[in-house]
């Protein structure tokens, strides 16, 4: 009996925090289809009465979600392309191909997973300016680029050592070089790393906000984070609205990770590790 | 195979492109950021060099203190909401005598938040926490408590931002010690319940000296992302009321990007990195003191 009691007041506990983590979102998507008499007074937590998707029309009208929504698929495709390219061919030659310093170079290659982008982003603000990309979407995918290699590069550091060095050797008998070989033969064999590198990357580009702000001027290239800020000061009061925003920009993320919830969790723990 | 593996062009192919973008974006900024905090600097004329200067101002700015111990504050809130809650929870849905149901489903759930904007969490919570409509007012009306000033209260809005940057990256952190706790062997906790060990000791004794590698870089990572806060607090309070929940980012942002201060903010910036420095030395010093292999 003490045991069934303890089992359940364990049960009503974890319950409990997993109501304080969903509950804020459910309450979020709710309010998306709501009025402001009922956000704020006759019906606060319950389901919407009857559904005003007003408040969605107003967010894609009014304001610029679709435009924000696109440049910031655009930000995630671009930099989750190139820097898992260019991670992974720097990673194939550090751990695998031999030259002298292949060792100090993945080491240096290391170091900026512990730099935080607090002591890089006075100077990165200038160099922007001075390559004269700061009125185009260049000026966030290429620090974006730069600020996932590092990360990169270990994921699939690790996975290219894991390979047999075999592989290299049947493939130049047959005759192939090492670009066919690296293309052909040893991509396939890393997609794990691929699909781990991706999604990190796809989340981090997708939601990040601090290199975005203080670099991105022009409204015609705000990304879903920066677009979404300025909303909450034009539409403070129509909750409902905002909400609806909210939930726009939400709704790609939370869909990725409920289809591949593993690889997500796979990716945002490795991800976090290695920054750690 | 030799001239496969070595060959100059391919390499110099593979290599360059991330050598030098990582080498031009991020090792660069560092040096210049570090040079240019002894330079009285507005970003457009020629810097001038005023060697100790802009640290000397910072120590005495009246925002200085108060961003440092708002960064402990803020450091030592997601610490407790990350690695306390997250270690509970972790346990108890791994103890096997429990066999708890629906494990899945509440991963899922505790994890969903980590996958958000920091922009939608911070307008979510913002809303939640209005002193008129929000939620959280609401419910504490409805069991009779008074309105609370999550936000205006200057002595509870660092508590208030910090709680939902926690609030968002609990669930990562839960996984990370829910999956360094199912990857201990089996027979540990067998021989452990043989010797008639209660679960409660069993955790103490064997789970969570084994899972303090994994500690040493979940701590490192709340700690040092506490210290670095900024973004909740832009969103939910823009630093204030006052200078309440001002942090050291966010003091480099007003005097580099609002008042043109390049070098002071310069400077500002190379004291949290070497705070976050200072931080990661001692957790890697006296956590996991001993490395344990299995």
């Amino acid at each position: 009996m003490a045991k069934r009691l303890k089992k359940l007041i364990i049960y009503i506990f974890i319950s409990i925090v997993a109501l304080i983590s969903l509950y804020p979102l459910i309450y979020m998507a709710f309010n998306s289809l709501k009025d402001n008499n009922e956000i704020f007074s006759t019906n606060i937590y319950g389901l919407p009465t009857h559904f005003y998707f007003r408040n969605y029309i107003s967010a894609v009208t009014q304001f610029d979600m679709p435009l924000f929504f696109k440049n910031s698929a655009i930000v995630a495709g671009v930099t989750v392309a190139f820097t898992v390219l260019i991670g992974m061919m720097f990673s194939y030659a550090t751990a695998r191909m031999k030259w002298k310093l292949a060792n100090v170079t993945r080491i240096y290659g290391i170091i900026g997973m512990f730099i935080p982008v607090q002591i890089i982003i006075i100077p990165l603000v200038i160099i922007v300016r001075d390559l004269h990309i700061q009125h185009s979407l260049l000026s966030i995918i290429i620090p974006y680029i730069a600020f996932n290699l590092s990360f990169t590069s270990m994921v699939f550091y690790a996975s290219f050592r894991s390979l047999p060095f075999e592989l290299e050797e049947a493939a130049s008998i047959d005759g192939a070089n090492i670009y066919t070989t690296f293309f052909r033969i040893i991509l396939p064999l890393v997609k794990p790393a691929i699909a781990t590198t991706a999604i990190f990357i796809f989340l981090n580009s997708w939601n990040e906000l601090f290199t975005a702000m203080i670099i991105i001027n022009d409204n015609a290239l705000k990304t879903l984070p920066l677009g979404l800020l300025y909303f909450q000061g034009q539409f403070a009061t129509d909750w409902g609205a905002s909400s609806a925003a909210l939930t726009i920009a939400s709704l790609p993320p939370i869909i990725f990770y409920l289809f591949f919830s593993k690889q997500v969790e796979n990716a945002l723990t490795v991800g976090a590790a290695v920054k750690g | 195979m030799r001239n496969v593996l070595s060959k100059k062009a391919a390499i110099f192919i593979f290599v360059i492109p991330f050598i030098v973008l990582y080498t031009f974006i991020m090792m660069y900024p560092v040096f210049q950021t570090v040079i240019k905090s002894f330079y009285s600097w507005d970003g457009i004329t020629a810097p001038s060099f005023i060697g100790l200067n802009n640290y000397k101002a910072l120590l005495s700015d009246s925002d200085f203190l108060p961003s440092l111990k708002n960064g402990f504050i803020f450091a030592a809130v997601i610490f407790v909401v990350e690695q306390g809650v997250g270690t509970v929870l972790a346990l108890l849905l791994s103890t096997k005598e429990l066999r708890l149901k629906g494990s899945k489903f509440f991963r899922t759930s505790f994890f969903i938040p980590a996958v958000l904007s920091v922009s939608v969490v911070g307008q979510l919570w913002t809303q939640m926490y209005n002193y008129d409509h929000g939620l959280i007012n609401n419910f504490l009306g409805l069991v009779g408590i008074g309105k609370v000033g999550f936000l205006s209260d200057p002595k509870l809005a660092i508590y208030s931002v910090a709680f939902t940057n926690g609030w968002q990256f609990m669930g990562i952190m839960f996984v990370f010690i829910y999956t360094a706790i199912k990857s201990i062997p089996e027979q540990y906790y067998e021989a452990a319940t043989i010797d008639g060990a209660s679960p409660a000791m069993i955790h103490r004794k064997i789970t969570l000296p084994l899972i303090a590698e994994t500690y040493k870089v979940t701590f490192t990572m709340s700690i040092t992302g506490g210290l670095q806060a900024f973004n909740n607090m832009f969103i939910m309070t823009g630093g204030g009321p006052g200078n309440a929940t001002m942090t050291l980012t966010y003091l480099m942002y007003k005097s580099a990007f609002q008042r043109g201060e390049f070098g002071y903010g310069c400077a500002s910036a190379v004291i949290l990195v070497a705070e976050c420095l200072l931080f990661t030395l001692l957790i890697n010093k006296f956590v996991a003191r001993e490395r344990i292999a299995y």
